[in-house]
């Protein structure tokens, strides 16, 4: 790992990540402040949600309409979607760029010609993504945290909070390594972002639509997002043992393959 | 006798079955600035890349002061300096912030006092972000990287374009400067006359291939000129016979254009017997100098 590069490369993303991060703090604190409200109007709302399908629920993580009144359901169902999907796209647009944009700006032919490795430079630019998307899940799990502390009723399970943070931080880095793997097969230099955006969106319709048709249940295995379980006001929540090794194999194995293909890949400019 | 600072064999490179460069091989020797010299889309650049590992070789091998261009990269980078032909600094960087940044890849001692001194040198603004540089200038900061860590290797792409020509001396006077303190030169352009400027030898590539490798004496002295002579009257072109005169074309108003490798005092006096309107004499374009040498 070069630390020259890595200080540049985190000094380069830093403006972005302030951004997601604080759009990420507004939409939780926002959501989260109608919390109160929500509970004093439980009777009402939940009247009306009666009326709403429970497939159209279920997508939203909601099983039972009671979920909602505790602090922790109420976050999960409303919040952990900012982070499953805007997290996602934060990641995947940062690792399908990250080696690429080096090609499409031109920049390669200058980062290449100093004393570095090709590895080198893979490592160093994976241990940017790896930090700012930790940093991103971090500020938005201390946001959730913070808030839920003002606004909640009755105490709410923190392990199960953290459960649901972990699994968010596990798509997040698959959805990288997904980014990161495309970015290596890439022959033209030329940008990737609207596609990798198209493929965050599709994976999460599949889920989506896996939940609330039947017939398509199974094309939700093809989803990273069917492996995150968002329930966490279950009493038996907790971290499935091979959803952890999906997401943990899926993102080495494809980590992996990317760096192999970066080694040998013909740069252009 | 020294090992050559670069050593290419019977490199190639096929873009699936288009062909960049086919079993190239050239020897570099330390302390020579040498040309490579082609017209555009003849492979110079494509076999600067295979030298820089930015791209693979399809056959053959290359080795810069005896280290293999794609398993000792980082050795051979640390020794070498590269002027890409078109490439582009951080756009968001400014320029003193870019030098300083490449200045640590070397990790240079004093790398501040070098940046200061090649910016003085190149007249380059230290303070102005890159994205707002001229092409010019960009050009200045891809040169000033290339040799903050006195490189023992300097390759360089097409260096002068978007250079002044009071710049473009200037950087010629350091490449003459570096090469006595013994700095190696490849130069690349498809300028002829900046490499018979510079280079002592010089390879000719075209269409991938290597189409020759001279001294630039022996190129010195089958100098061509292209020719143009507007005569008052009709010539018979029997009568137009001196030696060194080849690919006559005629065009509208008894005008002549020729290229010509002979003597020039052979071509005045020849001239000079006959009554002309016009004389025009120029560098003939390098395709033209490949037609009349590797036709």
């Amino acid at each position: 790992m070069n630390f020259n590069l890595f200080l540049k490369e985190m000094k380069r993303n830093a403006l972005s990540l302030l951004i997601w991060m604080a759009v990420i703090i507004l939409l939780i604190s926002v959501t989260m402040s109608f919390y109160g409200t929500f509970l004093e109007n439980q009777s009402k709302i939940l009247a009306m949600m009666s009326i709403i399908p429970k497939e159209a629920l279920q997508f939203k993580g909601i099983s039972n309409f009671d979920d909602l009144i505790s602090v922790l359901g109420f976050y999960s169902a409303n919040n952990v979607i900012y982070m499953m999907l805007l997290g996602s796209i934060f990641a995947i647009v940062l690792s399908s760029g990250i080696l690429l944009k080096e090609e499409y700006n031109k920049t390669a032919e200058f980062l290449l010609s100093w004393p570095l490795t090709r590895s080198e430079v893979f490592v160093t630019k994976l241990a940017v993504l790896v930090v700012n998307i930790f940093l991103l899940n971090l500020v938005a799990a201390l946001a959730g945290l913070l808030s839920m502390e003002l606004v909640k009723r009755e105490p709410f399970s923190v392990p199960a909070f953290l459960i649901l943070s972990v699994y968010t931080l596990l798509l997040n880095y698959l959805f990288c390594a997904i980014g990161l793997f495309i970015s290596t097969l890439v022959k033209r230099p030329k940008p990737i972002t609207t596609f990798s955006i198209g493929l965050v969106l599709i994976f999460y319709f599949i889920n989506t639509l896996s939940k609330i048709t039947e017939g398509a249940s199974k094309l939700g295995y093809l989803s990273p997002y069917k492996y995150a379980d968002v329930n966490a006001f279950r009493p038996d929540y907790r971290l499935d043992l091979l959803n952890l090794l999906y997401y943990i194999g899926f993102t080495l194995l494809l980590t992996g393959l990317a760096y192999r293909f970066y080694l040998r890949k013909d740069i252009y400019t | 006798m020294n090992s050559p600072v670069i050593d290419i064999t019977d490199l190639s490179k096929f873009y699936g079955k288009v062909r960049g460069i086919e079993k190239v091989s050239l020897e570099i020797n330390e302390g020579e600035i040498f040309g490579f010299i082609g017209p555009n889309g003849a492979g110079k650049s494509t076999t600067i890349r295979l030298l820089f590992n930015l791209i693979f070789p399809t056959a053959g091998s290359a080795r810069i002061m005896g280290m293999d261009v794609t398993r000792e990269t980082e050795k051979i980078k640390s020794v070498t300096g590269y002027v890409p032909s078109d490439a582009s600094a951080y756009p968001d960087m400014y320029v003193h912030e870019f030098l300083n940044y490449c200045a640590r890849f070397f990790r240079l001692q004093n790398g501040e006092k070098r940046i200061a001194e090649l910016s003085h040198l190149f007249d380059l603004d230290l303070k102005r972000k890159i994205a707002g540089l001229s092409m010019g200038n960009r050009k200045k900061v891809s040169i000033v990287q290339s040799i903050l860590h006195h490189p023992k290797l300097l390759v360089v792409d097409e260096p002068t374009t978007g250079l002044d020509p009071l710049m473009q001396e200037k950087f010629f006077e350091l490449l003459r400067n570096e090469n006595r303190k013994g700095m190696t030169v490849f130069f690349s352009s498809h300028i002829l006359s900046e490499v018979q400027m510079l280079c002592k030898r010089v390879a000719i590539i075209k269409d991938g291939i290597i189409a020759g490798i001279e001294d630039i004496e022996t190129l010195r002295n089958k100098q061509l000129k292209k020719v143009h002579v507007g005569f008052a009257d009709q010539q018979n072109e029997k009568d137009i016979n001196i030696k060194g005169l080849s690919d006559m074309v005629w065009g509208s108003g008894n005008t002549l254009s020729f290229i010509y490798s002979g003597d020039i005092n052979e071509l005045v006096s020849f001239l000079t017997n006959r009554k002309i309107l016009n004389l025009t004499m120029e560098e003939p374009s390098l395709e033209e100098i490949f037609m009349h040498y590797y036709k």
